[in-house]
């Protein structure tokens, strides 16, 4: 690839001189390097599935789609559908042994 | 040093956040897709059956009907005449739908009968009389089937996982 010739030169090493990752970053990696957040996933997933809330959001998406017409949706409307509602409708018992097993994992991350 | 019990708690709200954002856009994906692609009982074809299934019901309680030249009315050794199109509604044991009983068969045709669209219908509602049902088809294109059917196969000729013998030529790898 050519490149041009007054080309400014790329700013590499930002990463490691300016910012230091900050702790949501380094907790996200270790969640994502032991697996846990994949384990997690598919928990909620199934959490989700199991109660019904999948089904109304799958509901919700079908109406929205026979009213604009099924060639008219973009995944982005669906996504503005779905997120407001979604996060409203999400049973509690399945946020709290979520956010608990959320947490353990940050205690015992942090030793 | 541990961190503090707030941050805690505000970090894993932020992890839940991030884990059912993923979801969501994991089950917008999905109906997009299935919109998309047609695959959901495909929304005009249900739509034109329920202006078929309303004509008909139209047609029945319209009395003056006998002129037309698509309405047979034959009389019976009992002087009664019967409509074209049979009046009476049921529910499809199947979707649960009112269905009018002279479009009964179309629709169970299109709701249960007709390959892909209604295998996949049935896989979802995972009733297992009805899965039964639909195993019991002899081409089977989709591998998740093929555990209930090879076992069948295997056991007519060879013992166990020999693995040497195919019965139709294809061997569906079980490790």
């Amino acid at each position: 690839m050519k490149h041009s010739v007054n080309r400014p030169p790329t700013p590499d090493g930002a990463e490691d001189q300016g910012k230091e990752p900050t702790l949501q970053e380094i907790i996200n990696i270790k969640l994502i390097e032991s697996g846990e957040k994949e384990r997690l996933m598919e928990l909620l997933r199934e959490r989700l599935i199991e109660c019904g809330w999948k089904d109304e959001m799958k509901a919700l998406c079908r109406a929205y789609i026979k009213k604009k017409g099924r060639n008219n949706v973009t995944m982005d409307d669906l996504v503005h559908l779905i997120t407001p509602k979604g996060r409203a409708s999400i049973p509690d018992s399945i946020k709290t042994e979520l956010l608990q097993r959320i947490s353990s994992f940050l205690t015992s991350a942090a030793l | 040093m541990s961190a503090p019990n707030e941050d805690n708690t505000q970090l894993s709200s932020h992890f839940f956040g991030d884990l059912l954002d993923s979801i969501i856009v994991d089950v917008a994906s999905e109906c997009h897709r299935i919109a998309k692609v047609g695959l959901d009982r495909n929304l005009e074809e249900e739509e034109e059956e329920l202006r078929l299934s309303a004509q008909a019901r139209a047609s029945v309680a319209d009395p003056s009907n006998s002129g037309e030249a698509n309405n047979k009315y034959v009389v019976d050794i009992f002087g009664q005449t019967h409509p074209p199109v049979a009046n009476e509604i049921f529910k499809c044991m199947n979707c649960g739908r009112s269905i009018a009983a002279g479009r009964f068969a179309p629709h169970l045709e299109k709701c249960m009968g007709k390959g892909r669209k209604a295998r996949l219908k049935v896989t979802r509602s995972s009733t297992a009389a009805q899965n039964q049902y639909s195993r019991g088809s002899p081409v089977s294109t989709y591998s998740s089937y093929t555990n209930s059917t090879s076992t069948s196969r295997l056991s007519n000729g060879t013992p166990g996982f020999a693995g040497e013998e195919y019965s139709n030529g294809t061997y569906e790898g079980e490790p």
